[in-house]
């Protein structure tokens, strides 16, 4: 065997260290630093240690309850419609069709260029007098006149959601795919002898095969989601009066826009807890659910 | 079993044309601003085309912002920079996570999985001070580094499974016949791994590329060195904006990264199913 | 050993006769993407009047210098002079960011009334006033035409309506472009209307919170009836893109600065008049200016108070004012007191009507957070855009809000 354990006790460390090193300094640092500058009032001229007290001001205020509830509703949304379009488009791209390999080198530009460019060609396309789907919704007579989709609070927040799946479905889209393309043929022709028809073979086969990649790709999706920072700031800086607002542009305005860096990092704090809590319980869902697999 | 009847063939050659419609609108959208004339730009019922589109804007965007080829140039350094330290820094620690064991394994593991969970946004301020201290302010290594210390753990996590699909039986024989750490690294794990270390890296260049404006709006001011989302701003005026030019622009300066990626797509693919993700 | 003497003597006598005996780098950040000439002009005059400095201008664009400034000055390597909106003054006196401003009686008499409030904060100067504007109101006389109503000034808010209202019903187009998305000037449009209505925020005297009044109540429901007669969404338009849309014809007026002769297409046949006066005042106006700011710790500020002056005082500041090579504004002096005979505006029409305001105007209200301040008035003002809540409300919610910020 090669692993021989007092022989190679330094050998793996000696391996990690330069990443670890890395993220010590450039994420765990700043992130002590965080959690430190959270507990004072830290402003543009100077800081003084306040205790919890940023973080009771935030829990009484009803307000970001609000954008508590409304970045987990984002989350759920935006991760939902993006593990359905990507099973969806894997699944057609997946199709033995010619000009297969175009269609997949098609799909991948909203994931290849930069998020604030790809919003601001979203922000063209919402725009109520000049933009494309505005025109479009008038000419063919579904709409009076133009419509302002950032301009109401709920269609902004549903608008922000249609690009934000925009930028994450082609990600999740091809790694789906290359999970289909690794599932064995035989357990389909095992099937297609036995009679089954596509449908039946996608759930009973393709679903659970590729289920490790889904579970995986929705965690990471969940959390690059609820940090979804770019796409909303700039479609709609978190308005109209805050329908958009989620808590990374909360901190972002409170830290960045009013310079109140304590408050800033309380919320990221916050966050950070959030996160943590909630993918605790996703991890110990999918065990239970694995372990109920098992048995059955 | 492949073979698909008529109506099939449509309703998968329709789903793939919507598909792609909803993937590729925002580009056309550019693609048409960039051609419009400006003081036309704004025109409103929305047309399709014009008698006064043209590619004027594809000249004039370099004279109203000069240092825009610097810019394009800029986003592909930085990234490629990121990629290249990015990789240096995860092969070892990837293969030390997928052959060894050892005390704290899991634990450093999920804390790597961690640092995904926020992003840079979060930490802005305490990381400006760190790079401020650094002295890395307003050079290019203020947007490299914050990007390879976010990419480190995606890096990690994504390579792991390439090494572990490596047969033990071959670090095992080369490990009989005397062969050193090193060597087996070098030597052995490294050329076996090739397609997952093509596409970690072509992940890692997206992600890196993609990154890059929070980092440099904030950590660094100077405009040489500044990549193309940040850059774009300079279209933007005291009171117009030179929309034209900037989709343009923009759009220039994603061709680039298409035509590696275009290049690379075949072992993209190939590769994420070698790697088989289901981890 | 005589010419070492001559020279030392020398020396001595060119050092005694400048100000200061330091060498000294300045850093200079303008907004805009390059450095102005008339800019350069005064640096270049001020290096050779002022041995052993040297100026760095940097041009920074607009939609990042003023985010340049307070990065630099919260890192704690600040620059020397800066120029910033006059409404970060506060925040930045009060933080010990940056120093006064020692701007001669003379040039105080200069200029214009009510520009100095801009940049008072109980009784001192914080920041060389730089740019300054007004607004006024452009009417679309095409549409005016088309919509069968006369081509004039109205004189009141009824009238105003009134006429956006045939706009409205009569033609394609919206009769008034309103704005109400989260930025600056949706703040500024709501204390133009304010201000001409007899209304202040901040008590010019006490400092006291005047935002929840009668005249705030009336401005806000002219918003209400004016969203019924603007374009769709207001909520998503700030001024550029409301000045897009009255180009193409499609909005019958708009609020905006005197820069907009030069941005209104050609041949756009407009008038220009003062925002008609509301029900309890007389038609006024917003006094909107940008500051040089002196920056502290940097070790030079006497210089840098030197360079400030220069360039915001007589020709250079002229230079900056005319719409012949300048910017185009509102005029800051009067400069005929500057000895500048036959200035840029004089005998204009349009000139006189943002210049005639002035002093009905009031200043945008200096606070710290000025940020939040926005967003306040932003939650009032869509508040009432979306029909979200009813006037009163909206008011007294504000003006709570508001008294968090005093």
């Amino acid at each position: 065997m090669i692993e021989k354990k007092s022989k190679l006790d330094f050998y793996p460390y000696f391996l990690l260290a330069p990443s670890l090193i890395f993220i010590l300094v450039i994420v765990a640092w700043p992130l002590i630093e965080t959690f430190r500058l959270s507990l004072t009032d830290a402003r543009l001229g100077g800081e003084s240690y306040v205790g919890f007290e940023n973080y009771q001001e935030l829990l009484e205020k009803k307000k970001f309850h609000r954008v508590i509830t409304r970045t987990f509703f984002w989350m759920f949304l935006s991760v939902g419609l993006k593990i359905l379009l990507g099973l969806a488009g894997a699944t057609l791209l997946n199709a033995k069709v010619p000009g297969r390999a175009l269609f997949r080198v098609l799909v991948m530009p909203p994931w290849v260029i930069p998020i604030a460019i790809g919003c601001i060609g979203w922000l063209w396309l919402y725009n109520s007098h000049f933009g494309l789907l505005s025109g479009i919704a008038q000419r063919i007579g579904l709409i009076d006149g133009p419509f302002g989709f950032l301009a109401y609070k709920k269609p902004a927040f549903y608008s922000a959601i249609v690009t934000d799946v925009w930028v994450g479905t082609p990600m999740v889209t091809i790694f789906f795919l290359a999970a289909m393309q690794g599932v064995s043929r035989d357990l389909y022709e095992a099937a297609w002898v036995d009679g089954a028809g596509r449908w039946h073979r996608f759930r009973r086969i393709t679903i659970p095969q590729i289920m490790p990649v889904i579970v995986t790709m929705s965690l990471l999706s969940m959390i690059w989601t609820f940090n979804s920072f770019e796409i909303i700031w700039i479609l709609t800086e978190g308005g109209p009066r805050g329908a958009t607002t989620t808590l990374i542009v909360d901190t972002y305005k409170t830290a960045i826009g009013n310079w109140k860096f304590g408050e800033g990092a309380a919320r990221a704090v916050i966050i950070v807890a959030l996160l943590g809590i909630f993918s605790f319980f996703y991890y110990s869902l999918i065990k239970k659910l694995n372990k109920f697999e098992e048995r059955k | 079993m492949d073979k698909y009847s008529k109506v099939e063939l449509v309703l998968i050659y329709s789903g793939i044309a919507i598909f792609l419609t909803f993937i590729l609108l925002p580009f056309f959208e550019m693609f048409m601003t960039s051609l419009r004339p400006l003081d036309h730009l704004f025109r409103a019922p929305y047309q399709f085309w014009s008698d006064d589109f043209s590619f004027e804007a594809y000249h004039k965007m370099w004279e109203t912002v000069p240092l825009l080829g610097r810019y394009i140039w800029n986003s592909i350094y930085i990234s490629s920079m990121v990629t290249l330290l990015t990789m240096i820094l995860i092969i070892p620690a990837a293969y030390a996570f997928a052959r060894l064991d050892f005390p704290l394994k899991n634990a450093t593991l999920s804390m790597f999985l961690g640092v995904n969970m926020f992003t840079g946004a979060v930490l802005l301020i305490p990381l400006y001070r760190v790079l401020r201290t650094l002295g890395l302010l307003n050079t290019y290594w203020a947007m490299i580094i914050p990007g390879v210390a976010f990419l480190i753990p995606t890096g990690i996590w994504l390579l792991k499974p390439y090494f572990e699909k490596i047969p033990r039986e071959l670090e095992e024989a080369a490990f009989v016949d005397g062969a050193g750490r090193l060597y087996m690294l070098g030597r052995i794990i490294l050329p076996l791994s090739i397609p997952g270390l093509i596409v970690v890296g072509v992940a890692v260049f997206i992600g890196a590329y993609a990154q890059q404006f929070l980092f440099a709006i904030t950590f660094n001011q100077t405009r040489e060195y500044q990549p193309l989302p940040a850059g774009l701003y300079e279209f933007i005026g005291y009171q117009t904006v030179t929309w034209n030019e900037m989709m343009a622009a923009a759009l220039v300066g994603v061709l680039p990264v298409m035509f590696v990626f275009l290049f690379l797509q075949k072992y993209l693919v190939a590769g994420l199913t070698a790697g088989a993700v289901k981890d | 050993m005589k010419s070492i003497k001559l020279a030392l003597i020398g020396l001595l006598l060119v050092a005694g006769s400048s100000f200061s005996l330091r060498a000294a780098d300045l850093h200079f950040i303008m907004c805009g993407g390059e450095v102005r000439e008339a800019d350069q002009t005064v640096v270049d005059a001020f290096i050779a009047n002022n041995p052993g400095v040297n100026v760095n201008i940097e041009a920074v664009p607009w939609g990042t210098c003023q985010d340049k400034s307070l990065t630099l000055a919260a890192a704690g390597d600040p620059p020397s002079i800066s120029y910033m909106g006059s409404r970060t003054l506060r925040q930045l006196a009060n933080n010990d960011l940056i120093v006064p401003a020692k701007i001669s009686s003379d040039l105080m008499e200069a200029y214009q009334p009510g520009i100095l409030n801009t940049v008072t904060v109980k009784g001192t100067h914080w920041g060389y006033p730089r740019a300054f504007s007004t607004k006024a109101l452009f009417i679309n006389c095409d549409l005016a035409e088309q919509a069968g109503v006369a081509c004039e000034a109205p004189t009141n808010w009824d009238e105003l309506y009134d006429m956006a209202k045939a706009i409205n019903d009569n033609t394609d187009a919206a009769g008034f472009g309103l704005v109400g998305k989260d930025f600056d000037n949706t703040m500024h449009q709501f204390l133009v209307w304010l201000y001409s209505n007899g209304g202040q925020v901040i008590d010019l005297q006490t400092g006291a919170n005047m935002l929840d009044s009668q005249s705030t109540r009336e401005t806000l429901a002219l918003y209400e009836k004016l969203v019924g007669v603007a374009q769709e969404g207001p909520t998503a338009f700030e001024r550029s893109q409301v000045k897009d849309l009255y180009n193409d014809g499609q909005v019958g007026m708009y609020v905006e600065g005197p820069w907009g002769r030069g941005v209104h297409n050609e041949g756009m046949n407009e008038i220009v008049v003062p925002i008609p006066a509301g029900p309890s005042g007389e038609s006024g106006t917003l006094l909107i200016t940008d500051s040089i700011a002196v920056f502290k710790g940097s070790g030079h500020e006497d210089i840098a108070h030197k360079l400030a002056t220069a360039l915001t005082s007589g020709e250079s500041q002229y230079a900056l004012d005319t719409p012949d090579g300048g910017w185009g504004l509102t005029p800051i002096f009067d400069y005929e007191k500057l000895g500048i005979s036959d200035p840029y505006y004089k005998g204009d029409d349009y000139w006189a009507v943002f210049i005639n305001g002035i002093g009905a105007g009031g200043p945008e209200p200096l606070v710290e957070d000025f940020k939040i301040m926005q967003s306040v008035f932003v939650n009032m003002i869509q508040g009432i855009l979306l029909g979200d809540d009813t006037v009163d409300n909206l008011v007294s919610i504000a003006g709570e809000e508001f008294d968090e910020l005093l």
